[in-house]
């Protein structure tokens, strides 16, 4: 039997078990060890054709200050620092283009500039997965909240820059949760 | 077995009793057309093979549907077990494949299920994990990761899969600002991944018509996205402006008609030529565009503007090894046709002159394919005439004539076509019998 292909195929194995494990580890990691940071949003529900129902979760804040004397070009990646205010809540205080040296912050790109030297922020996370009974209930619970005082807030593990969306919270309580309940 | 191995097997005693083959003759015939049963039994035909194809899809879908009715009661693990457990099992009979001689339609559902449990597992996982991220990103590694299955396994449902992926991901990715690697223009180091599959080399068996109609969209599609990519990156991408794309990828439908082939790729039916076919269309379409007024003076400024990017730079490189390779091998109907992608460079200094000059050429190039064939070289006289009345009928269309001249114009256009149809049967008629 000739040794060329098997090599071949083994490496092929160790590839496709490879990217899905360096993810794996690398969201495990964030989410036993990351700070807890807990952002203003909302999540409406469209649909990935390959990947299913999910909310589209859209921080509150789109648009950052850049630090002074910084410039981060459209695509590019920056760092937003964060501050967490009494409320519990975070907001971003300004996009810096370099690593900052201590505190919150998450790795993001830069959208499009806009006036008073503030930048558009494109999230590391934008969708949290529910199934497809659940994603129609999201959108009706917004229709009828959308002058209410509740939100929705994404809590967000964060580690060295990196961040991942661990839940989506209402009121203290898990919004799949809600949803389910509504669902019953 | 074959029903007509079978009725001469049938026939081949009786023969022999009334003496019109020797026994030895029988027993040869015998002997040949039971190898032959026993080859094209090894072969399956097509339905087999798709019959493959959709046992191994309805069993990956199937699958997905039942673990998805109980998804929201399984735990993180439970959940990463159901993303790994398809694909381990997908690759011990991709292995069990690949280790023994299993029959074609058997490599070819091992290779797709295997191809599908990756996408599954690699889409499961940033299902749990609630990642971000584009679509075109997810579909990058999964097209990657299947890739070696094209070549190891030989499978033309990979490599279907493969050629459609690349071209899609190609088209997803040509917003301005993104980095080389991440673009289309990566679209021809990813179309060579295929290259160890590749008919000429290592000289492995031909490609199916189909795979080669395949190929050659995804080519259209993952080079027009590049052209799209290379303009909007210089800024010259608008919705006014979109004629530097297109004429680029006029460039590339120059250089897939003039693809160089082998004396017997050259002598094989048009139908066989996918590359030829979408080439030529295009081409036409495009020469015939530019024949309008507004449209050809259009071209003439894109050109312009678009001759200073690399990419044209290394399309004209290309097109000139072809055109040199063509001529060599006195492919002149072909080369007629891939003229048209170069005429506008040579046209756009004439600025108003531009429809004009795409006029007159594509009826020279008219004239040349059905001149061609009258002088017994290979030419395309009916698609020569066709062309030549497409043109006067354009021509009449957008003329300041009464309706009434442009009606007995297109009649006589239509009984010419005719008549010259007629001509043409008759012809190979006579050539046939002579």
């Amino acid at each position: 039997m000739k040794m060329v292909p098997l090599i071949l195929f083994g490496l092929t194995v160790v590839g496709q078990w490879a990217v899905p494990l360096a993810q794996i580890r690398a969201h495990e990691q964030i989410l036993a060890r990351g700070a807890l940071i807990r952002l203003k949003c909302s999540a409406p529900d469209p649909y990935d054709p390959l990947r299913g129902r999910y909310l589209a979760v859209r921080p509150e804040q789109g648009m950052a200050p850049v630090l002074e004397g910084q410039e981060i070009r459209k695509g590019g990646q920056g760092y937003a620092v964060l501050e967490t205010g009494n409320d519990g809540l975070a907001r971003v205080l300004a996009l810096s283009s370099f690593l900052p040296a201590s505190g919150d912050f998450i790795r993001v790109k830069a959208g499009w500039r806009g006036d008073r030297n503030e930048q558009a922020i494109l999230w590391p996370f934008d969708r949290f997965y529910i199934n497809e009974k659940l994603a129609p209930e999201a959108d009706e619970w917004f229709r009828e909240n959308v002058r209410g005082e509740q939100a929705i807030v994404a809590e967000v593990r964060v580690l060295e820059g990196r961040a991942v969306l661990a839940d989506l919270t209402c009121g203290g309580r898990s919004f799949r949760e809600i949803l389910k309940e509504r669902v019953r | 077995m074959d029903t007509n191995h079978r009725w001469l097997l049938e026939q081949l005693p009786e023969w022999e009793r009334e003496g019109l083959i020797s026994r030895e003759a029988a027993c040869t015939l015998r002997d040949r057309h039971q190898a032959l049963q026993a080859a094209s039994d090894s072969h399956p035909g097509a339905a087999q093979i798709v019959l493959g194809w959709l046992g191994a899809l309805l069993v990956g879908l199937g699958l997905i549907a039942v673990i998805g009715y109980n998804w929201d009661h399984f735990s993180r693990s439970v959940r990463l077990l159901f993303a790994f457990i398809p694909l381990l099992c997908t690759q011990a009979a991709s292995f069990r494949v690949i280790r023994g001689s299993a029959a074609v339609w058997v490599c070819e559902s091992a290779a797709l299920l295997q191809a599908l449990a990756t996408g599954a597992c690699i889409a499961i996982v940033s299902q749990i994990y609630n990642l971000g991220g584009e679509w075109t990103g997810f579909l990058f590694w999964w097209m990657l990761l299947s890739l070696p299955l094209v070549w190891l396994m030989r499978s033309n449902a990979v490599a279907v899969f493969y050629l459609l992926a690349i071209a899609t991901w190609s088209c997803g990715r040509t917003e301005a600002g993104l980095a080389f690697h991440d673009s289309p223009m990566m679209y021809p180091v990813l179309l060579l991944g295929v290259v160890p599959w590749w008919p000429g080399w290592p000289l492995k068996p031909r490609l199916s018509v189909p795979l080669r109609w395949v190929m050659t969209v995804s080519a259209f599609c993952g080079f027009f996205s590049a052209a799209a990519f290379v303009c909007r990156d210089a800024g010259r991408f608008s919705a006014t402006d979109f004629g530097s794309a297109f004429w680029l990828t006029t460039l590339t439908g120059a250089v897939l008609v003039l693809f160089p082939l082998n004396e017997s790729g050259i002598g094989e039916s048009i139908s066989r030529k996918p590359q030829v076919v979408l080439g030529t269309l295009w081409l036409f379409g495009y020469g015939l565009a530019a024949t309008f007024d507004s449209l050809g003076k259009g071209i003439a400024k894109c050109v312009e503007r678009s001759v200073s990017l690399p990419w044209s730079w290394g399309l004209l490189a290309v097109l000139a090894v072809f055109v040199f390779l063509g001529v060599k091998k006195r492919r002149w109907a072909v080369l007629a046709v891939a003229s048209i992608g170069l005429l506008p460079l040579v046209a756009f200094p004439f600025g108003q002159l531009v429809p004009w000059i795409f006029t007159l050429h594509i009826g020279a190039i008219g004239l040349t394919l059905v001149l061609l064939d009258f002088c017994g070289r290979r030419g395309a006289p009916r698609f020569g005439a066709l062309l030549l009345s497409v043109l006067i009928i354009l021509r009449m269309a957008d003329s300041h004539f009464s309706l009434l001249a442009k009606g007995v114009g297109f009649i006589v256009v239509g009984v010419a076509f005719l008549a010259f149809n007629l001509l043409m049967s008759r012809r190979r008629h006579v050539v046939r019998s002579v």
